[in-house]
């Protein structure tokens, strides 16, 4: 992976490579190859999907007042967090009276992914856009209405109440 | 299980293949492989690309109403288990597959008959005014090969008699 990087995109300097944590290693993985690719495709529909991780933008469906999110920290995974897995995240952009304001630090539970999930039937699964429903620390939802599909992956990982409040489940 | 259709190209999607993509209104897309889901993704028109079953259905070049699609329809309501009807359908399957499938070949070849005795005129008439352009040499050892033929069979015959007669 990081010889395919090197021969892709000399004009990444040696040092940020070397130099790059395992977590930021892979914002880097997966920005400059969104650059690459979509600089010899031509096409930003065949963006390579990666894992949610430190500085991802992330949508918020829910009405808790809060619009979109930045990743702070994946609760699991090295690499990052997949669809159903809980981030931590700040608050980027808020709706002037939410329950949430900017700058918050909110925990937030994965219900959208682009990144394609593999299903136990065999089926693999992928959505439109990165997004999340935000959740206090001990996992109840702040808002009360979710918005969009949501997948029922998120009933193995006992998010019932999401499920509930969903409009389309997939 | 349930065996669904590519939304690109109409084949079946086998347990195990493909990918689904969700949009956000909740519409499903399922794709039998890449080739479709990157088609759909550079925002193709199933129904421009050529060799896909909805381009097909949509010139006429495979048949549209048959009988035998209905038995593909989708149910929504669940039959209650029965051994026999298990049985009996499954049993059913490959032959309206196979009639299904015999069907839509005397469909093209009908399709496809008009052009072939354009070719046959064609190829007749071609035959008629053109045999001249045929090298000369060519036609000669045509016509020598036949009467050498004839040559051949009258001497076996005389050999034949001369040994009958010995």
């Amino acid at each position: 992976m990081a010889a395919f990087l090197r021969s892709k995109c000399p004009s990444v300097g040696r040092t940020l490579m070397g130099g790059l944590g395992n977590s930021l290693f892979g914002a880097a993985n997966s920005s400059v190859e969104a650059v690459t690719r979509s600089s010899h495709c031509d096409a930003i529909s065949q963006q390579i999907r990666t894992f949610i991780q430190m500085r991802t933008n992330l949508k918020v469906v829910d009405n808790s007042g809060a619009k979109r999110v930045m990743c702070i920290q994946s609760l699991r995974g090295k690499k990052g967090a997949r669809l159903g897995d809980t981030i931590i995240g700040s608050v980027k952009e808020a709706q002037p009276r939410g329950k949430v304001k900017k700058g918050d630090v909110v925990y937030g539970v994965v219900v959208r992914a682009a990144m394609k999930k593999g299903r136990s039937d065999g089926s693999e699964v992928q959505f439109d856009d990165n997004a999340i429903v935000l959740v206090n620390n001990k996992g109840e939802l702040i808002g009360t209405r979710v918005f969009g599909p949501v997948p029922h992956e998120l009933r193995k990982k006992k998010h019932l109440k999401i499920l509930a409040l969903a409009e389309h489940i997939v | 299980m349930r065996l669904e259709k590519c939304w690109f190209c109409s084949s079946t999607i086998y347990p195990g293949h493909g990918i689904q993509f969700v949009r956000n209104d909740a519409k499903i897309f399922r794709f039998c492989r890449s080739k479709c889901h990157k088609n759909f993704k550079m925002k193709r028109n199933p129904r421009k690309v050529k060799w896909t079953k909805a381009y097909r259905q949509l010139h006429g070049k495979d048949m549209t109403k048959d009988t035998t699609f209905e038995f593909e329809r989708k149910r929504n309501r669940p039959e209650r288990y029965d051994r026999n009807l298990t049985e009996q359908t499954l049993k059913a399957i490959p032959l309206i597959t196979k009639i299904r499938h015999d069907r839509l070949e005397k469909h093209i070849s009908n399709r496809q008959k008009p052009g072939k005795r354009k070719e046959m005129e064609k190829d007749s008439k071609e035959l008629d005014q053109d045999i001249g352009m045929l090298p000369k040499k060519l036609i000669s050892n045509e016509l020598a090969a036949e009467k050498t033929k004839v040559k051949v069979k009258v001497v076996q015959q005389q050999t034949e008699d001369n040994a009958m007669e010995e």
